[in-house]
């Protein structure tokens, strides 16, 4: 980390460096503009953009070149993830226990009149039915994959708020990598890291631990409510259950380095979509200059473009700090 | 640590879980029961989870050495910092800068927050100790000085001398 931060105050130095002098270099140019003057440094300009584009498109062919390789990986092992880590019998059974979560804790929740009970409660509804509309589009996909018909019978468990996240989630796959976002969402709604101690307030708790803490809850009103006690062995019988079968979607998935890999996705596809932009204003303004401006330049006009001049300075120092960083991140990828 | 062993950790630890506090609280107090129930989980998982560290690390000395290191090791898979104080054949004091009662809401008030850090405490040291030290007998001592909005709480474990 530290060695990111030192390149990192580096780079700005340097491009804090080059900005001043590229803006020097270009007001003392302007001083003493003339009809020719103006030709060359805007004849310069364009040059300079086009060698600028050559850098960003090579990178951005890197950068391509990276995210079809991280993709074509993914998509080789997610037909085995749909058809086996993803079986019928596992995904039937996550969505039977999420189901019954679903209900017990719907009214457990409708009858707490303690609101950080109610909020535990709450919180494992909306978990639970998270993962329940992730397990019905990959149940979906599957079944797709394999040619059969969704009957359709885990949608009819949606409620119309659930049905718009389901299809929201489901037209979000439109390449076979992508269940992987799915499914990693899933671990990350229901995997808990150990420590209970340090910024527990500001932390977003998994459902595995939501469960133990209703677990806790119920435990400590059994001795006032008899029935929080058959509630909470059926609570643990589930929980063990939904830990064994998702358990088990987990350790492949770590296995395969799935994690390791989305983020590196992400960063990849951000980087490329980010500095498209940076390549078209590279595009388009050596276009600007050669088809717009340089035609109309005259002695007459000299005064009015010799305005555009520190535009284009400004324009030239922003596209080589972008392109500066865009090589740091390309690097880092 | 060996990786495996800290799987086995990390497993035992997962577990045996502690109950939330700044959910629990709220609850019993509003509820006027219940104490002794959590006593008793709070009791139960700190037992269960130092046994099982003892089983994983082969930890078999009665001494305070070994209460400093499965403490040590508890705070540490919990994501608590810890500061060792001393450490000598009869006592170990160490100061901690947070602890799950700092996490309990701000509506709670501080003499309920008091009553539950005694009882936490109290629970989670006799543990510590019945695993650990039996058949020799421990004191734990706590300032709850974290719940009166100090930086630090010091917790003291001391062998009791058999006259």
């Amino acid at each position: 980390m530290s060695f990111l931060k030192n390149s990192s105050l580096l780079i700005s130095i340097l491009l804090v460096a080059v900005g001043l002098a590229f803006i020097l270099i270009w007001l003392n140019m302007t001083k003493s503009t003339n009809h020719a003057d103006l030709k060359t440094v805007l004849t310069t300009t364009t040059a300079t953009f086009g060698t600028l584009l050559g850098i960003i498109t090579a990178g951005l062919m890197f950068t391509q070149g990276k995210f079809s390789e991280l993709a074509s990986e993914l998509a080789e092992k997610s037909p085995d993830y749909l058809a086996n880590v993803l079986s019928l019998e596992r995904i039937q059974s996550i969505e039977t226990d999420l189901l019954a979560l679903r209900k017990v804790f719907s009214q457990l929740a409708a009858s707490a009149t303690i609101v950080e009970e109610r909020n535990v409660y709450e919180r494992i509804v909306t978990k639970a039915s998270s993962i329940f509309v992730d397990f019905a589009v990959l149940l979906n996909l599957k079944l797709t994959q394999e040619g059969l018909v969704d009957a359709g019978l885990l949608v009819s468990e949606m409620d119309s708020s659930l049905y718009k996240v389901y299809q929201k989630r489901r037209q979000s796959i439109n390449k076979e990598w992508q269940i992987f976002n799915i499914i990693k969402q899933i671990i990350d709604t229901w995997e808990a890291p150990t420590a209970f101690f340090s910024e527990k307030s500001n932390r977003v708790t998994p459902l595995q631990v939501d469960l133990k803490s209703s677990i806790a809850i119920l435990k400590l009103k059994e001795s006032v409510d008899k029935s929080s006690k058959s509630i909470r062995s059926e609570v643990a019988k589930t929980l063990g259950g939904l830990n064994d079968e998702i358990g088990e979607i987990s350790k492949r998935l770590h296995e395969d380095r799935i994690p390791q890999l989305l983020p590196q996705m992400k960063q990849a596809s951000t980087i490329r979509g980010k500095y498209f932009y940076l390549a078209l204003a590279f595009i388009a303004t050596p276009l600007l200059i050669n088809l717009l401006i340089l035609p109309q330049i005259s002695e007459t006009t000299v005064s009015f473009f010799q305005q555009i001049i520190p535009i284009l300075s400004l324009l030239s120092v922003l596209g080589v700090i972008f392109l500066l960083l865009y090589i740091h991140k390309i690097l880092n990828v | 640590m060996k990786k495996p062993t800290e799987k086995r950790i990390r497993a035992l630890f997962a577990e045996h879980s502690i109950p939330p506090m700044e959910v629990i609280i709220p609850i019993l107090e509003k509820a006027g029961h219940g104490e002794q129930e959590l006593t008793t989980q709070i009791y139960d998982t700190y037992s269960s989870l130092i046994k099982g560290l003892k089983e994983i690390l082969g930890l078999k000395d009665k001494n305070m050495k070994t209460v400093a290191k499965v403490w040590e090791i508890v705070l540490g898979f919990e994501g608590a910092k810890f500061e060792p104080i001393e450490l000598t054949e009869s006592r170990f004091s160490f100061s901690i800068p947070d602890c799950p009662m700092l996490h309990v809401g701000k509506d709670v008030s501080l003499n309920v927050k008091g009553k539950f850090c005694d009882l936490i405490c109290t629970a989670g040291s006799r543990a510590l100790m019945d695993t650990v030290l039996s058949p020799h007998k421990g004191n734990c001592t706590w300032n709850k000085a974290l719940i009166r909005g100090a930086g630090k709480c010091t917790v003291v474990f001391e062998l009791v001398k058999v006259t």
